[in-house]
């Protein structure tokens, strides 16, 4: 009973490991898009924290009127 | 003499077109979106009443472009475990913002000292198609949070997709019914708690007044009614129940604008009595003053502010 354990395990373990063979390229390539959704996001999320504020002084110092630095540093 | 008795007939004829007009039902206007249905009601009686001081100047560099810097020093409200006692905190903070506000683009960002920045765009990609976007976006691992709205408007309805992190997707529909009613509807999908909900929502409105009233399933019905008395002076009332927790809360609420000040207040069946005041003292100068009494918790709020530009 002991002995029948293993081999039963052994026969599951083939039986999955060769039906994810055939769906293995499929699963994998939703996993590659997953993971990199998940990158592209950090480092979109990364670059939302420290460059938006930036963007908007950049798009507003070309603005027109165009504003000096000056006026934008001054505390008046 | 002729001047002595004025002419009948033309003033019966300035009457007629206001009784006999019909309908037009191909040429509805567009409805307020759907967000801002109770917006009327909201402006009386969920004030942004707050607690210390609050400072805000603001230097316009352009007619597009500003600068906003704003301190906040006060106690702030942290959760705890019984709804009896409140928490609070002493913190100041100091927060930087810039606006750029175009007829098409608008773009507002605030960043706090402790490295929060809260995003806000809004872009017309066609006279009728407009993409909104707001974050908040933290330091902290997983407490970043935000959001994209797709809004189409038509002649007379508007419709609106959303887009929001964790697997959050809503939709919502709003459509005039009659030159005073519209009606509209709204979806979402939350993929972490997971949770669906639908709800409806209904708005009538004349010049003199407003009511809207929204059921959604989880659980909140909401009705609220503004009337305007004069050109000065609205009142306010609203009534939320919310049928699973069987908790009801109904305020009444006031908003007088006057030349120099306008005063907003509310009192509430939880025992809530706040009030608002604005006051320009000069150009470009405004005076707040915020009260907050919470007579059911004993928890008493008082702020006062000057916001300059």
């Amino acid at each position: 009973m002991a002995a029948k354990g293993p081999l039963k395990l052994k026969a599951k373990g083939r039986k999955g490991s060769k039906g994810s063979s055939s769906s293995s390229t499929s699963s994998s390539k939703y996993e590659l898009f997953k993971d990199w959704t998940n990158w592209s996001l950090k480092k979109a999320k990364v670059a939302t924290h420290y460059g938006f504020i930036p963007l908007i002084i950049v798009v507003g110092m070309k603005s027109d009127p165009k504003p000096h630095l000056f006026q934008l540093l001054s505390p008046v | 003499m002729a001047d002595l008795f004025p002419p009948l007939v033309t003033a019966q004829i300035d009457d007629k077109p206001k009784v006999d007009e019909k309908v037009d039902y191909s040429n509805l206007p567009c409805p307020v979106p759907y967000e801002e249905l109770h917006r009327e009601a909201y402006m009386s009686l969920k004030t942004d009443n707050f607690e210390g001081l609050r400072f805000d100047f603001t230097k316009g560099l352009n007619q597009k472009f500003a600068l906003c810097h704003s301190v906040m020093m006060g106690p702030t409200e942290v959760p705890s475990q019984s709804p009896d006692t409140t928490i609070k905190i002493p913190t100041a903070h100091y927060e930087f913002g810039a606006n750029y506000v175009d007829p098409k683009l608008m773009l507002v960002g605030r960043v706090m000292t402790d490295g929060r920045v809260s995003a806000r765009v809004r872009a017309d990609l066609t006279e009728k198609l407009m993409v909104k976007a707001n974050a908040m976006l933290t330091n902290e691992p997983h407490m970043s949070h935000g959001m994209f709205h797709f809004d189409y408007m038509g002649s007379d309805y508007r419709a609106q997709l959303q887009f929001g992190n964790s697997a959050l997707i809503g939709a919502s529909y709003i459509q005039s019914v009659t030159p005073r009613l519209s009606l509209g509807g709204e979806v979402f999908w939350a993929g972490v708690p997971r949770k669906s909900g639908v709800g409806y929502a209904a708005r009538y409105e004349t010049d003199k007044m407003v009511a809207s009233g929204q059921v959604a399933s989880t659980g909140l019905a909401v009705m609220n009614y503004v009337q305007k008395v004069s050109d000065k002076v609205s009142l306010a009332t609203d009534f939320s129940y919310n049928y699973f927790s069987r908790e009801t809360v109904a305020s009444v609420g006031y908003d007088y604008i006057l030349r120099q000040s306008r005063v907003r207040g509310k009192i509430d069946s939880n025992g809530v009595a706040s009030a608002l005041l604005e006051e320009r003292l000069s150009m470009g100068l405004n005076f707040l003053i915020s009260a907050e009494l919470d007579h059911k918790k004993k928890d008493y709020k008082f702020g006062f502010g000057l916001t300059v530009g």
